[in-house]
């Protein structure tokens, strides 16, 4: 379910059904890298809208979380924790945080949610049909990740 | 003789008048019409088909096909992807299903559940749909899947939208 009123209107209706949220984390700079920077953003809101469309009935797409390239880590991560506290205190038993920054690799383990990182291929100069065949096999592999992490809370 | 063939200038004014407010009356009255039955004259255009696939590619089993949509929602016009699954029934005849669960609106997969291989498997809570798109009862769906309106021209299978059966 996307960040929309008529989504969240069903979310609330089936809450016991969606227990999963997309949290995209998103770097901003003006300043240093400009199109890296984009390009990471970008990738990431492909490919999470794509997981929404395929997983529509159990998580919630939230709007990304921003942070500046040039800003703490520490503070990032704290604020990250706070997303995800409110998000637990919402019913959301399991988050999913997608990025192309590498540095959350390495504080992957002080955070709760399940970090997914992947590199931004440049989607800029392919064709339409590659683009599409490339991000839904992307989207395929993300996808197993997270039934995956649905099957382990079943186990568990 | 000539002199019959002369136009008085009483109806050479009377001609002309009456042809050029004709002409300013048909330019009120043309655009209003135009507005007015512009609804009717937009309805064909709505219901589109897009090419999907050669119909030769098609088998008894179902497989995924994904194709674009212009879609106009409110003032925001994009392409939204959409996808189908295609096969051939034991007729031999083509069905075009809609991927999107009637459960919550998850999209469902073909054989991807190992318990399940004939059958088509929602990821999300487990709901299933027999090969002809019925749901399963005691699973989470409470409808058959979606049926896309579709025909079959030159060799080339084309959707247009998905009916609720």
């Amino acid at each position: 379910m996307k960040w929309t009123e008529s989504d969240i209107a069903l979310f609330e209706k089936e809450k016991e059904y969606v227990d999963t949220a997309v949290l995209p984390l998103v770097p901003i700079s003006m300043t240093s890298s400009l199109k890296t920077t984009v390009s990471m953003g970008e990738y990431i809101s492909i490919i999470s809208s794509e997981l929404e469309r395929q997983l529509k009935g159990r998580l919630l797409l939230l709007p990304a979380f921003t942070y500046l390239s040039s800003e703490e880590q520490e503070t990032t991560k704290n604020r990250l924790k706070k997303v995800e506290e409110e998000l637990k205190l919402g019913g959301i038993q399991h988050i999913i945080s997608l990025t192309a920054d590498v540095n959350w690799k390495q504080v992957e383990d002080q955070v709760s949610s399940a970090l997914l990182w992947m590199p931004a291929i440049p989607l800029e100069h392919m064709d339409e049909q590659y683009k599409m065949e490339t991000v839904s096999a992307q989207v395929k592999q993300v996808l197993q990740f997270v039934t995956n992490t649905w099957q382990s809370n079943i186990n568990s | 003789m000539a002199k019959k063939k002369e136009v008085t200038r009483r109806q050479f004014l009377n001609y002309s008048l009456t042809g050029v407010g004709g002409f300013m009356a048909a330019g009120m009255l043309m655009p209003m019409v135009r507005f007015a039955i512009d609804p009717l004259l937009k309805e064909g255009a709505k219901q589109e088909f897009v090419p999907v696939m050669d119909t030769s590619e098609i088998t008894n089993k179902p497989v995924r096909k994904e194709f674009k949509i212009d879609q106009v929602d409110g003032w925001y016009e994009s392409e939204v992807t959409q996808s189908a699954w295609v096969y051939k029934d034991e007729k031999d005849e083509i069905v075009a299903l809609s991927p999107v669960c009637k459960h919550l609106g998850c999209t469902v997969d073909w054989a991807s559940n190992a318990a399940y291989p004939d059958q088509f498997y929602c990821p999300c809570h487990g709901g299933r749909y027999t090969k002809d798109g019925v749901n399963v009862k005691g699973t989470p769906p409470l409808a058959p899947l979606d049926v896309y309106n579709k025909k079959v021209e030159d060799g080339k299978l084309y959707l247009g939208k998905p009916e609720p059966r």
